[in-house]
């Protein structure tokens, strides 16, 4: 088991390499002009100088925390909201149709409207992040409730559960494989969202910073943004597989 | 034994008259059960006696489950009523508890077997401190000791439904409801578990109304065995079980009483069938 996860990261690193050579042979040729496309090394450097010289660190720093924020609200509310329309089969027949016509909606169309009513700030920032990353968990908490197993409805009634332990004790642990799914889900749309409300609100950041460099025709800092914002969301996926393994442990029994 | 069965029953031949003491645990007056023009029960009375031990049978589609379920407040009849010390079940009620058939999906399969029994305690307030100690004994009772901290997905079907068992012996019940609860085990595990549940019900003094389409374990359980009839599902005959007590898987069964008890109901059933 353990060799086995060991020659898959081998092999993914293998990739990733190959992925850089390629870039490298890429830029080296001068197929796409320098100014717009830096090879490995100059990308390499930038991050290098960022991230020793802080302006990178912070910038990332400030992001990374947009983007926790705006999900944990979005988690705290989706699945709060979920759970509440969720539990009541009634409250799933009225609300549901409506909520899955919203859902669609890019959230980058909300921040017109986040504009308006809150202005250039790190608040509005933050709103279109919660409601954009909101739908993923709201949605599977509502499904995860409406798929749990009637006879645990009835196991709770029998037992005389009130409808707050139902929810705590039956319906999250059951809708939890969905609703951690989402929860991952939510916080690639956080990120997205993070880095295209730092740019068109101009808050810091790196959305900002890549939109900076972009202008300035500082291309190596632009890659060395992209290169952050892919690490981060790695490392957000992999911190949340992590949990959701630790949480979902009766499910490896399971199978 | 026998005597204190026979004692036991003879105040249901005068209900009427009967002192507090010895009034029925389950009255059943005249109860109906329609599904739109669909009537699934056509008028059953029945009165159960505490400690009493009833097993329903019937062909499938005579409404023994759907009789359960009006039991557990899980269904609530059309017309008649279900009563319950005197008072009408208007809804599911922790004094009666129910063994479902599909233990797979009543057990909750997050929690271990003392989380699916702590469920039941959780459920009725029972202080924190205590639930270990009242978990342990419960599941040594019924033989799952050694496997508090399995999940019900590594158990077999007879250790699942010990443990459902387990779970309803935790809310403390007056009535033992079962649902063809062995029909999905195997013989020696079924004829293992119907020894537990009699010793249960015995040292607990709960009155137990047991669903099966098992002539045999009818007769092993019962103190008496109600034929259901089907459309509607109606009371066709009950018997007297007066075999002795404690029971034994081959004693018992050899018994000529047994014997002739399973051709009785054997012929019952059949005509209906017919």
């Amino acid at each position: 088991m353990k060799n086995f996860s060991l020659r898959k990261l081998l092999l993914g690193c293998a990739t990733l390499v190959l992925f850089i050579l390629v870039w490298k042979l890429v830029t080296d040729a001068k197929l796409i002009s320098p100014i717009f496309f830096p090879g490995p090394e100059r990308t390499y450097a930038a991050l290098e100088k960022g991230l020793s010289g802080g302006a990178l660190l912070t910038q990332t720093l400030e992001t990374v925390q947009r983007m926790l924020l705006g999900w944990l609200l979005a988690s705290f509310v989706g699945v709060f909201l979920g759970s509440l329309v969720g539990i009541s089969k009634r409250a799933r027949a009225f609300i549901a149709p409506t909520l899955e016509l919203l859902r669609p909606l890019p959230a980058s169309a909300m921040i017109p409207i986040a504009i308006a009513f809150l202005g250039f700030s790190d608040n509005m920032v933050l709103v279109v992040i919660a409601f954009g990353a909101l739908w993923p968990m709201l949605l599977a908490t509502i499904h995860g409730f409406a798929a749990m197993e009637p006879r645990l409805y009835e196991v709770s009634a029998v037992l005389g559960l009130s409808r707050g332990q139902v929810i705590w004790k039956l319906a999250l642990p059951s809708a939890m494989p969905m609703i951690l799914a989402s929860l991952r889900l939510g916080l690639t749309i956080s990120l997205i969202l993070a880095v295209v409300g730092e740019m068109l609100a101009s808050r810091a950041g790196l959305g900002q910073s890549i939109l900076a460099a972009s202008r300035s025709f500082r291309s190596a800092d632009l890659f060395a943004g992209i290169v952050i914002l892919g690490a981060v969301g790695l490392v957000g996926s992999r911190l949340l597989s992590f949990g959701e393994r630790r949480l979902l442990r009766w499910q490896a029994v399971n199978r | 034994m026998p005597v204190t069965q026979l004692s036991t029953r003879l105040p249901h031949g005068a209900a009427g008259s009967a002192p507090a003491a010895s009034q029925p645990r389950i009255r059943i007056r005249d109860v109906t059960l329609s599904y739109g023009p669909l009537q699934i029960i056509g008028g059953v009375s029945l009165d159960i006696v505490p400690g009493e031990t009833i097993c329903i049978i019937g062909p499938s589609g005579c409404g023994k489950t759907t009789l359960l379920r009006m039991l557990a407040g899980l269904a609530q009849p059309t017309s008649g009523s279900v009563e319950l010390d005197g008072a009408v079940i208007g809804g599911p009620n922790r004094s009666v508890a129910i063994v479902f058939q599909d233990y797979g999906k009543a057990l909750l399969p997050w929690r271990t077997a003392a989380g699916n029994v702590s469920l039941a305690l959780e459920a009725r307030a029972c202080p924190r401190a205590e639930r270990p100690a009242i978990i342990r004994e419960l599941l040594e009772k019924i033989g799952l000791g050694r496997h508090t901290e399995k999940y019900p997905a590594e158990m077999s079907g007879g250790m699942q439904q010990r443990l459902q068992i387990a779970r309803c012996l935790a809310q403390e019940p007056k009535v033992l409801l079962m649902d063809e609860p062995f029909g999905a085990l195997d013989a020696m595990t079924r004829q293992a578990l119907q020894d537990e549940v009699l010793g249960l019900v015995a040292t607990t003094g709960a009155t137990m109304v047991f669903v099966t389409h098992d002539l045999e374990e009818a007769i092993y359980l019962g103190d008496r065995i109600v034929c259901l009839q089907p459309n509607p599902g109606r009371v066709g005959r009950i018997v007297d079980v007066r075999l002795a007590r404690p029971r034994d898987q081959l004693l018992t069964r050899e018994d000529p009483e047994f014997l002739r008890l399973r051709r009785e109901l054997y012929d019952l059933i059949k005509d209906d069938h017919q």
